[in-house]
């Protein structure tokens, strides 16, 4: 017999979710608590912590807003990885057990329970100027056309404009872990989106806030920036660029072919 | 200095490690090889003036990062600069030292 479309958000198991708890107000350690609930195939992490929320324990916290994986509000820690909450379905996650632990982003001051602090995170990101700088302010007072860019101009950087701003990759990089004033992973990448743009005068404005000792020579390329994007961006690769943008500056030479940045068809990232 | 000049040199200290130690290495075990530089001192001095500066300033940035990182702070990251740069050119001073008086020249 087929089944039907109602079918398929009927129950099918109980999960227990684990989720860290933290008041850094009130509470002097964190402590874990577990929820039971029941799941269909298509729950997703954030339609558990809704229904927590609704109808368990109306005092748990955490962060969400478009609920399809667009502002990046909803990034933490699932089963010990930076993922996306309102992407990832508790079933895949919960790899045949019975339960799934949800902890607050690393590397980021709990505000309280899954919620954190981004002030640090943000503050870095627009410390590099992450916008269009242009010197000709006659054209961008009173403007007499478009900024035109080839395709292989825009190839350049067009798979570092999908960053979220999620913070899973400033989560997962070892560096910011010990190191609290590195840049990041998303701001670097970012410094790289905008240094690289052919609209964009900034170059000079920028070097000397990302090639400093705290800027982009402190990425050690463990890449698990760009292994936790959830949007395929790859931050890691970024940064490398960055760095091989500002040595071939010193030298008088002009940046990368695009080839170098892409596959040769662009949306072959996408496709991973 | 900027941070990208300081990574620059150690990344070109890193390669002249190699080729200078694969010189020291042939030099010593090598005997074509060693007739043609240990039988040049000046030639065996400047191979290992190079290699020991290299090797130094590669090790001292190596540990300046490190310690950078561990302690991020702006008033520390420059005295770790100053004092690592200073021990390397002490150290660099002495191997020096050491080296003239084995090859006889002091």
């Amino acid at each position: 017999m087929e089944q039907s479309s109602m079918d398929l958000w009927k129950p099918i198991k109980v999960i227990r979710l684990r989720v860290y708890r933290y008041n850094p107000k009130k509470d002097y350690f964190p402590e874990w608590r577990e929820y039971e609930i029941e799941v269909s195939r298509g729950t997703t992490i954030l339609d558990a912590l809704l229904r927590i929320k609704e109808e368990i324990d109306p005092s748990l916290s955490f962060r969400y807003s478009c609920g399809q994986a667009l502002c990046g509000s909803c990034a933490m820690m699932i089963n010990g990885r930076q993922m996306l909450a309102c992407r990832t379905r508790v079933l895949e996650v919960a790899h045949g057990r019975d339960l799934v632990e949800l902890r607050p982003l690393d590397n980021f001051p709990v505000i309280r329970d899954l919620a954190c602090d981004f002030t640090s995170f943000f503050e870095k990101h627009r410390a590099v100027k992450p916008w269009i700088i242009r010197k000709d302010s006659d054209e961008l007072d009173n403007p007499t056309g478009e900024y035109k860019q080839s395709i292989e101009e825009y190839a350049r950087y067009y798979q570092f404009t999908d960053c979220l701003k999620c913070g899973a990759c400033y989560s997962a990089c070892p560096t910011t872990a010990t190191d609290h004033a590195y840049l990041g992973p998303q701001a670097l990448s970012q410094a790289y989106r905008y240094m690289v743009d052919s609209r964009d005068d900034g170059f000079d404005e920028r070097i000397p806030i990302v090639d400093t000792e705290h800027g982009c020579w402190r990425c050690h390329f463990a890449t698990s920036c760009s292994d936790v994007c959830p949007k395929y961006v790859d931050p890691a690769q970024g940064i490398q660029l960055l760095k091989k943008l500002i040595i071939r500056r010193k030298f008088g030479l002009k940046p990368h072919r695009p080839a170098e940045v892409l596959p040769s068809k662009i949306g072959e990232v996408k496709r991973r | 200095m900027r941070e990208s000049t300081k990574m620059l040199l150690h990344y070109i200290t890193g390669l002249l490690i190699v080729v200078t130690g694969l010189i020291h290495l042939l030099a010593n075990n090598d005997p074509n090889v060693g007739k043609l530089i240990t039988g040049n001192v000046y030639l065996y001095l400047t191979n290992m003036s190079v290699f020991l500066a290299s090797l130094l300033y590669h090790a001292f940035n190596g540990i300046r990062v490190i310690l950078i990182e561990l302690v991020p702070d702006a008033c520390w990251t420059r005295l770790i600069g100053w004092a690592l740069l200073l021990i390397g050119i002490a150290t660099y001073a002495v191997g020096i030292q050491v080296l003239l008086m084995s090859l006889g020249l002091v």
